[in-house]
């Protein structure tokens, strides 16, 4: 496959690089990798990679400063691998720009799911939006605000609605509770975490089946949420 | 007995002590005169005496040789014969007059020598209270801090001075001084080192322009500095033997963690070898259901290992006071729901019942840690309670701050131990019999303090229930309010 989609990892561990470019070759892709901030930086602008996964952890500069420095000149999609414990930072790193994380040690099937949904996203990024989204049950129709489960449609108060929208316009990508707080009360109430966690519980008994055990709207501890839709 | 007589002659002008004296003998004088016809010579001389000997005695040698040649004058002008004459007659006359100067001087080196005698005794003991007081201060204290600012106090009162500087240079130096008015400029009227047996340790810097400080008071002061620094030594000392202690026992919970530790990382990493090499070697075939089995043995020993780490990370955050919990108003089902769907692997054949009501306030916690508390909590059911036995989990507010039980049907924990299974690596069990790091309760009890809560466990009638509250007043503030919400499409 020619059009094979290009991957530039960045992490300083040899082991880590070593597993992911035998892994991510055998799975069809291109994979070029970096074991410094600045190295992955440069490949970066020479190879125009269409996905970076990127190490929190880097020898000579901060991966949310890497990241914030892609965001400078591109758009394409920035995995971020962290360790257990490093909320602060991934929060810090989706913040500026960065699309998506993994927290290590990570199985290959999440690693895959997320590169997945990354390259959709900036493929979607590029075309037309879609206006009907499905996840199991329930139908999103942004354009009309009407959401259904089967035939019956589902009542959402006017926040509510936003809320979903947003979690439906981004599905598969983590939101920060920042982002989401930001885009659906306003700047002034980035800080209101406790909306966020109100509204998703109402939001959660108006969509799924079991409100304890989410299909749709995951919870990212510590980061924020995630809204699974249909592929 | 005359010392308010004698200090307070010290107040006195020279010339009025001269001028006094002079009055004295003038009316004793006068009073001899009218019983001059009464009194024989003799005797008015023995009675000059006492004037004399009581104005040496209070004004001391100048006034009291001055009173002696007056008087010897008066006695001839008045009382001898001829009278109103200065001519001697007699050389018996002369000789009173030594006996007058004689009598002077020897009173007042006397007295001199008492009341410096006097004087010297009463420093002594202003010296021993000051000590005293000092020393008895000082007792008992381990803190350098308070003993400087003793130190400085004692100074400060002993030696009237105008400001006190205290420079220690121990292993964390630093300065204290009284009153706490901004620094004089000028330089100091007296510096003392304070000198301990490795050294000069510091020093005292006294201001006091006037009156100029005395070789007493500075010698008071060298004392000040000594007591102080054997009193800072001490509690260097202590010190230092209590980091010691805390090292050692730190030491001896290091060696019980590696031990421990390398344990338990070694039991899954076994399972990990042992399965990857003998994916490895080809010995299983490729479409065997072992092979499947063999590779997730190797996942799941993975995850295991992972959370060991965690564990141990965890703890080691605990131990250094950096935990931190991010507080946010959570959701407390919304926390213990994700905890449940997570471990419902690990869960197996228990049976899970959740009473925690959705009416429940916001809980101001961090919900990664909460995670945490909940999964150790579980987990620790788990393990020890017998297969398909119940895990109850309820949760209501109680005197503003949540209650929450996990309790399990497991065996009961005798009362002497209730209190320690939240010690790190403490079982009840015989190590072999579970596994683990030994460090999930005592992560609950860090979590659950640095969130300002409380937890216990307690048998109940079929098992054993851990319990912990959390305060539902955050910063002074309860479960906030939402903005309204009422459109409806």
């Amino acid at each position: 496959m020619n059009n094979a989609p290009h991957i530039l990892v960045i992490d300083d561990e040899p082991q880590i690089l070593r597993a992911m470019r035998t892994i991510l070759t055998e799975k069809q892709f291109k994979v070029t990798t970096a074991s410094r901030g600045e190295e992955g930086l440069t490949l970066a602008a020479t190879n125009e990679p269409d996905i970076v996964i990127l190490d929190l952890g880097l020898p000579d500069m901060d991966g949310v400063e890497v990241c914030a420095r892609l965001r400078e000149w591109t758009q394409c999609p920035i995995i971020i691998l962290s360790v257990r414990d490093g909320e602060r930072d991934k929060v810090a790193a989706l913040d500026q720009g960065a699309d998506d994380y993994l927290t290590k040690p990570f199985g290959i099937e999440e690693l895959l799911a997320r590169v997945r949904v990354a390259l959709r996203h900036s493929t979607r990024a590029q075309g037309a939006q879609n206006k009907v989204i499905k996840a199991g049950a329930i139908v999103i129709d942004l354009a009309w605000h009407i959401v259904k489960r089967g035939d019956d449609e589902i009542k959402l108060t006017g926040t509510e609605h936003k809320l979903l929208a947003y979690l439906a316009a981004n599905r598969g990508r983590v939101l920060t509770h920042q982002s989401i707080l930001t885009h659906v009360w306003g700047p002034a109430d980035a800080n209101h975490t406790e909306y966020l966690r109100v509204y998703m519980r109402q939001l959660r008994k108006k969509l799924e089946d079991d409100p304890e055990r989410p299909q749709y709207i995951l919870t990212e501890p510590g980061i924020g949420y995630r809204f699974i839709a249909d592929e | 007995m005359n010392s308010a007589n004698m200090r307070s002659s010290s107040f006195l002008s020279f010339s009025r002590q001269y001028l006094l004296s002079i009055v004295l003998i003038a009316s004793v004088t006068a009073l001899f005169f009218a019983l001059r016809e009464a009194l024989d010579s003799t005797l008015i001389a023995l009675l000059y005496l006492i004037p004399l000997g009581m104005i040496t005695a209070f004004w001391g040698l100048g006034p009291g040789i001055i009173s002696a040649l007056i008087t010897f004058l008066t006695f001839n002008y008045f009382f001898i014969e001829p009278y109103y004459t200065f001519t001697v007659h007699h050389a018996a006359d002369v000789v009173i007059l030594v006996v007058f100067l004689i009598v002077a001087v020897v009173i007042s080196q006397l007295v001199a020598r008492a009341q410096a005698g006097l004087e010297a005794a009463m420093a002594r003991e202003r010296e021993a209270t000051q000590l005293y007081e000092l020393s008895t201060a000082l007792t008992g204290l381990h803190d350098e801090h308070a003993i400087a600012q003793i130190l400085a106090k004692q100074v400060h009162v002993v030696a009237q001075g105008e400001y006190v500087e205290l420079n220690i240079v121990g292993t964390d130096p630093f300065a204290f001084h009284l009153p706490d008015i901004i620094p004089l400029t000028r330089l100091p009227e007296l510096i003392l080192p304070i000198e301990a047996a490795r050294g000069v340790i510091g020093e005292i810097r006294l201001w006091r322009a006037t009156p100029a400080i005395s070789s007493n008071e500075k010698r008071l002061l060298q004392t000040f500095a000594s007591q102080s620094a054997l009193a800072l030594e001490r509690a260097w000392l202590a010190e230092a033997e209590s980091r010691a202690r805390v090292l050692e026992e730190s030491d001896r919970l290091k060696s019980v963690l590696l031990s421990s530790v390398s344990h338990e990382l070694r039991t899954p990493l076994s399972t990990i070898k042992a399965a990857s090499s003998s994916l490895r070697e080809n010995e299983v075939s490729w479409d065997s259901p072992a092979r499947v089995e063999l590779i997730s043995a190797i996942d799941d020993e993975a995850d295991h290992l992972n959370m060991l780490v965690g564990n141990l990370l965890d703890m080691s955050r605990i131990e250094s006071g950096v935990l931190n919990p991010k507080r946010e108003w959570n959701i407390l089902p919304e926390i213990l729901g994700t905890v449940l769907v997570r471990m419902r692997h690990r869960v197996g054949e228990h049976q899970i019942e959740v009473d925690v009501p959705e009416s429940l306030p916001l809980v101001p916690v961090d919900y990664v840690q909460m995670e945490q508390v909940f999964t150790n909590l579980v987990s620790n059911s788990v393990k020890y309670a017998p297969e398909k036995t119940r895990i109850c989990i309820r949760a209501f507010v109680e005197d503003e701050s949540i209650h929450v039980q996990v309790s399990n049907q497991g065996p009961q924990v005798p009362q002497e131990h209730l209190e320690r299974i939240f010690d790190k690596f403490y079982r009840i069990t015989a190590a072999d019999r579970v596994t683990g790091t030994g460090l999930g309760l005592s992560i609950c009890k860090g979590i659950i303090e640095a969130h300002g809560g409380r937890i216990w466990a307690a048998n109940v009638p079929d098992g054993l229930a851990f319990n912990f509250t959390l305060p539902l007043i955050w910063d002074g503030v309860t479960s906030p309010q939402l903005p309204t919400d009422t459109e409806i499409e």
